[in-house]
């Protein structure tokens, strides 16, 4: 089963992002977290054998997302999790940073689109969950 | 007889009473105004002519009672008369002594026996007259002494025939600077110089006998030379036939007169050769003097211009300065008169400046001296310099450049006002050698820059642009774009360069601001651009989902964050562009 998670101190960013996920599809519900650290405790918990999708911002308070995926790293689930950077910068040199992060699948600049959740259904990853 | 309407007083020493009277009858009978003193013996005469003595004459009776030796009493009579004339009365006994007497200082004797009137009065007569004479003589004997010996003029007595000095005076002496012995040694001829030997003894001999005067050189001990005019009389010195000659010594006078000569060549060659026009005229410009350099200056003859008043030749617009200036004279006794124009031959105008001397006084000159220079030429340059000088200022002033002039053969820098106005360099901290400027440059940039403009002189090209650091007075250093010239002679060689040092400090200081501007925008945009897309993100998401699925739930709620996201972006923009503001203000 693949379970999403989205990852932003912004909570309109978050619902907007979870009613797109439904209505395309993605999923019946997200998991919203405001604070990574929160996610963080949450996949240390987790099933194992679930793949999971996180939409992860990079610009959040304590923990930004770089941070996060540093802790990612260190977890033993870290094979399981696929992660879609969002930001809402324009920013070149982010996009050349998530090159070196083997869990970053994709970089998208905010907002997330109704293509973009196409894309993802179509994505060599996911599309069997889409079957 | 002119003394006989004088009172002729006589002092009579007789002690014979009829002697006596007839003595008195003979002088009434020939003199008017007579006035007799009797003296009866020696004894009284003496006391007479000691307490008394204004006698013409004396009339002396040998046979006086208190006096033995006749002799004797001739002496003592003479030693009392002080000159007063005595006539001795004798008998024909005393004859032989009466014709001695004459010999002891006695005027004449007559014998008593043939007296008579005529006879006593004529000799008195004589003797008063022959006692004048002889004290007239030897008056003139002593003043002739003493003009020889006293006179300002040297003078000397010479023997007639061999010319041997016999007497030579003080001036003389002082003169010639040979003592009086060495000129008593001398001959006249040893003064004589080689040359006019043989001239003078010629004059000599021609006036061999005569007076003569002429002038010649004489040498001095010293073996100096000097002129001198001789005047040379024949006369009787002491018996000897002699020379008197009197000597002027004129060598100071013809030197003033050879000066003065070579003065007036001097001041003719001055005034005519001359190129200055000069003129002498009176205060209504009546001329009676032009300098023949008129022709060469504005081609008129000098007898042809003397012909018109000064002020016709003086140009309409000048004409009132002119005489307002001559008039100025009557104060000053010289003074310039600014150029003016002065017609010419052709009739064409020619600049001069005059100065004007009033030398009406002068009675060599009597009139205005006007000393005129022709300055058209400089006239001519000189408003050249002035259009070019302000051409430069308006040029220099424009650009508020320094201008700096080099003179590369004298190493010499001079610099307009910039130096101080942009560098703060006053006067007296400028030195004007090449080497002051080269230390004010930049320690990075003085390699550069001295290896371009060697390179420049090298290569001989025209101009040259470059940019480098100059230090200013403070210390502090200012970006400087150097535009020079290279002037070269006809030869190509190097000898200036002008330039013009811009100061750029502030463009490159406003570069640099700019600069620091964008970087800083830069910084503001990034740091921007996340905040302002959140928002925007925001608003593009949900209507990327309002647009997908119309009928999708919660739709006021999305509207609602809509409104709430452009609110924020809004005030986000606001801000960015305050910020901005902030950062020119602030670099202003």
């Amino acid at each position: 089963m693949l379970e999403v998670l989205i990852i932003d101190d912004d909570d309109i960013v978050t619902l907007v992002q979870n009613k797109l996920l439904q209505n395309c599809n993605v999923c019946a519900a997200s998991l919203n977290f405001k604070r990574a650290s929160d996610a963080l405790e949450y996949l240390n918990s987790a099933n194992p054998e679930n793949d999971y999708l996180l939409l992860l911002d990079i610009n959040m308070p304590i923990m930004n997302g770089w941070q996060f995926l540093e802790e990612i790293e260190k977890m033993t689930i870290k094979d399981r999790v696929f992660v879609y950077m969002v930001t809402s910068s324009i920013d070149y040199n982010d996009k050349e940073k998530a090159k070196d992060y083997s869990r970053i699948v994709n970089f998208i600049e905010k907002p997330i689109t109704v293509k973009n959740c196409e894309q993802l259904k179509q994505h060599q990853l996911f599309k069997n969950y889409f079957e | 007889m002119n003394y006989s309407s004088d009172q002729l007083k006589i002092l009579v020493v007789e002690d014979h009473i009829g002697d006596y009277i007839l003595i008195e009858d003979y002088l009434t009978e020939e003199h008017v105004q007579i006035h007799l003193t009797r003296a009866l013996t020696f004894k009284d005469a003496k006391e007479k002519l000691k307490s008394e003595n204004t006698f013409n004459l004396i009339l002396l009776d040998l046979s006086l009672p208190d006096v033995d030796d006749n002799e004797d009493l001739v002496r003592k009579m003479v030693a009392l008369s002080n000159n007063t004339p005595i006539i001795v009365l004798t008998g024909f006994a005393n004859k032989i002594f009466g014709v001695k007497t004459l010999s002891l200082g006695i005027s004449d004797y007559l014998l008593k026996d043939e007296l008579n009137a005529p006879q006593l009065a004529k000799s008195i007569f004589y003797s008063i007259e022959r006692k004048n004479i002889d004290l007239k003589l030897s008056e003139s004997e002593r003043k002739y002494k003493t003009l020889f010996d006293f006179s300002p003029y040297p003078m000397w007595v010479l023997d007639k025939h061999s010319l041997d000095f016999l007497k030579v005076n003080d001036a003389a002496i002082k003169l010639y600077g040979f003592s009086p012995r060495e000129f008593l040694c001398m001959n006249v001829r040893d003064l004589w110089v080689e040359e006019l030997k043989e001239e003078i003894q010629n004059t000599w001999k021609e006036n061999y006998h005569n007076k003569f005067n002429t002038t010649v050189k004489h040498l001095k001990k010293d073996g100096s030379i000097i002129h001198v005019e001789i005047l040379s009389n024949p006369i009787d010195f002491d018996g000897r036939e002699a020379r008197v000659t009197q000597i002027k010594d004129i060598t100071k006078q013809l030197e003033a007169e050879q000066a003065l000569r070579s003065s007036e060549k001097r001041f003719k060659a001055l005034v005519q050769d001359a190129s200055d026009l000069i003129m002498i005229f009176d205060f209504d410009g009546n001329m009676s003097y032009v300098s023949p350099s008129s022709n060469q200056m504005i081609g008129i003859l000098d007898s042809e211009m003397l012909q018109k008043n000064f002020f016709y030749y003086i140009h309409e617009d000048d004409v009132e300065s002119v005489k307002e200036h001559l008039l100025m004279l009557h104060d000053i006794k010289r003074i310039q008169i600014p150029s003016y124009r002065i017609k010419t031959s052709n009739d064409k105008w020619r600049y001069v400046e005059t100065i004007i001397t009033n030398l009406s006084e002068d009675e060599s000159v009597n009139g205005i001296v006007a000393n005129c220079r022709d300055i058209t030429e400089f006239i001519k340059q000189e408003k050249k310099l002035i259009a070019s000088l302000k051409r430069y200022d308006t040029v220099a002033k424009a650009t508020s450049d320094t201008i700096t002039d080099y003179d590369i053969l004298n190493d010499k820098i001079y610099y307009n006002e910039g130096i101080q106005s942009v560098f703060g360099y006053s006067k007296k901290d400028i030195d004007n050698s090449g080497t002051w400027w080269n230390d004010k440059l930049h320690p990075e940039d003085k390699d550069r820059v001295e290896g371009y403009s060697r390179d420049v002189k090298n290569a001989k090209s025209g101009n040259i642009q470059i940019e480098y650091r100059f230090r200013c007075a403070d210390g502090s250093y200012k970006y400087v774009l150097d535009r020079s010239y290279l002037v070269t002679d006809i030869d190509d060689n190097p000898i200036r360069i002008i330039g013009a040092m811009q100061d750029i400090t502030e463009i490159q200081n406003y570069i640099q601001t700019i600069e620091d501007h964008n970087s800083r925008l830069k910084d503001i945009a990034w740091t921007q651009s996340h905040v302002v897309r959140a928002p925007l993100a925001r608003i593009m998401g949900i209507i990327d989902l309002l647009q997908n699925f119309p009928n999708i739930s919660e739709q006021d709620q999305l509207l609602e964050h809509i409104i709430s996201s452009a609110t924020e972006l809004d005030e986000i923009i606001r801000n960015i562009t305050i910020k901005t503001e902030n950062v020119s203000s602030i670099e202003k």
